[in-house]
């Protein structure tokens, strides 16, 4: 390969990949936030104003896919971007490469990041909350960055080392069936979590209150969860049981 | 009055950005979100016991395709500067778990607002930057096309800012009126607090995605209780 970008710059596209959708919109989506993560590099290779310009507006088409994956869609332009300017290839594989990869990283990245990974610490650190009280938010957030910080990292390496090749190496990682894991550990831990509220609920009562409140707010559970699989609307029941409770308590019942 | 509001203004209005904008580390998930508010403003159960029922209500919620949820980070900054400056403003008024559920009750709307407020802000930058980096990027000077990225951020940190800011203020002027309150309302309240918490919990065994969620959960809910009522019986007993 005749042209390569220096350590800085990678690290200056790299860091600026973060900010991919800062200038989200309806129409471009995050294309704004990609030409922005690919400016310092665009700027190294290509000296000629003309090339300059044509590589920025190649990259300025509509784009979206989830953030974090998006690391590697922008390593695997850069590894393109490289062979166009050392003039091993045209415009066209780069252009097909970000087309083929957006869509399907996306379902990716929102499967196992936006509808696993973060439920899934978001509900333990929930449940540790009793327990560790604030050291519960730390955990949260090395517990989630540790994950989210390694992934975006070596998916930008991936991109920018092997470019088409990234998506054998992905399947390697077995990214769903590590989701389908995570998403029964989040329906454990909410299930016991609200079962520590609703008698948590009951102990603040004394006498015969006490285990008719436990009981009574496990149905209750039961009842919230059947109500919203029948599509209730989830601020409606928030609003109506504190009336509930806040009537009982009126009338002395509480 | 004016520090708080600084405070719980600056903290809402970066961390919409760390959402939206930049990182998205989850610094901006409730939990956090309220715990770091309650910890500048000096109260940090306050923030705890707020973010842990906004994170389960919001847990599963997530930007798919483009299309925004909920706004959590604002309902969970809000409440908790509006429980702790009630708290401050109105002391030995009511129970602590009265305020954070009043405060929850009167901020958990503007999840809906921040929803629809970045859904016109998209649709703001999309007439923006029709006109500005389309014109720039056709004459010819990409860079200041692509310095619009980083100048979209500020509507969503000015906006957010305000609105977490006045929270702070709405606690400092709301704090007389809760001193007047019932205190069967403030008790009814304070009751409220856990069924708040359970009807949150139950949303997120709701948008929980797994396979057999529904038998998962129950299972582990029958475990729990029934772990915690034989500690509770065998305390009773002895």
């Amino acid at each position: 390969m005749g042209v390569t970008l220096s350590r800085l710059t990678l690290w200056r596209c790299f860091f600026r990949s973060l900010f991919l959708q800062a200038g989200f919109s309806t129409e471009g989506m995050q294309s704004l936030g990609l030409v922005y993560a690919l400016s310092p590099a665009l700027q190294a290779l290509y000296q000629d104003p003309e090339r300059r310009q044509a590589a920025f507006k190649r990259h300025l088409t509509p784009f979206n896919t989830h953030p974090y994956v998006a690391a590697a869609i922008v390593g695997g332009i850069l590894f393109h971007e490289q062979r166009i300017a050392s003039g091993d290839e045209g415009p066209e594989p780069v252009e097909r490469f970000k087309a083929l990869l957006m869509g399907p990283l996306a379902a990716l990245g929102d499967g196992f990041f936006w509808l696993s990974l973060r439920p899934a610490v978001g509900a333990v650190s929930v449940a540790l909350v009793p327990l560790i009280g604030a050291w519960a938010v730390a955990f949260y957030v090395v517990a989630y960055n540790l994950v989210h910080f390694t992934a975006r990292w070596r998916l930008f390496r991936f991109g920018l080392s092997l470019g088409d090749e990234l998506v054998p190496r992905l399947a390697t990682w077995k990214v769903p069936a590590w989701g389908r894991r995570l998403r029964v550990v989040t329906a454990a831990v909410v299930g016991g979590t609200a079962s520590w509220l609703a008698v948590r609920f009951g102990v603040q009562a004394s006498g015969w209150l006490e285990p008719a409140l436990d009981g009574a707010s496990l149905v209750f559970g039961v009842v919230a969860v059947f109500l919203l699989t029948r599509k209730v609307n989830a601020y409606l029941l928030l609003y109506v049981s504190a009336a509930l409770v806040i009537a009982l308590a009126a009338f002395g019942v509480v | 009055m004016l520090l708080p509001s600084l405070i719980t203004g600056l903290w809402g209005g970066l961390l919409a950005l760390e959402r939206r904008a930049f990182l998205q580390a989850a610094l901006s998930r409730p939990l956090p979100a309220a715990c770091g508010v309650g910890l500048m403003l000096g109260d940090v159960t306050a923030g705890l016991m707020v973010g842990l029922v906004f994170e389960l209500f919001h847990l599963g919620g997530a930007s798919l395709g483009g299309v925004n949820p909920d706004h959590e980070t604002v309902p969970a900054v809000t409440s908790t500067a509006l429980a702790v400056m009630l708290a401050q403003h109105a002391p030995g008024t009511a129970a602590r778990p009265a305020l954070w559920a009043l405060a929850i009750l009167v901020c958990a709307p503007t999840g809906i607002l921040g929803r629809r407020v970045d859904t016109r802000l998209d649709a703001r930058a999309r007439r923006y930057f029709g006109r500005v980096v389309n014109a720039a990027a056709a004459a010819g000077d990409v860079e200041r096309a692509v310095q619009q990225n980083l100048r979209a951020m500020w509507p969503h940190f000015v906006f957010y800012g305000l609105l977490s800011a006045s929270a702070a203020v709405l606690g400092v002027l709301a704090a007389p009126v809760v001193q007047q309150c019932p205190p069967g309302l403030l008790r009814g309240l304070a009751w409220s607090y856990p069924v708040l918490g359970t009807v949150a919990a139950a949303m997120a065994v709701h948008a929980s995605q797994g396979q057999g969620r529904l038998r998962v959960a129950a299972v582990a809910a029958l475990v729990v209780a029934l772990v915690l009522l034989g500690a509770l019986g065998a305390r009773a007993w002895a």
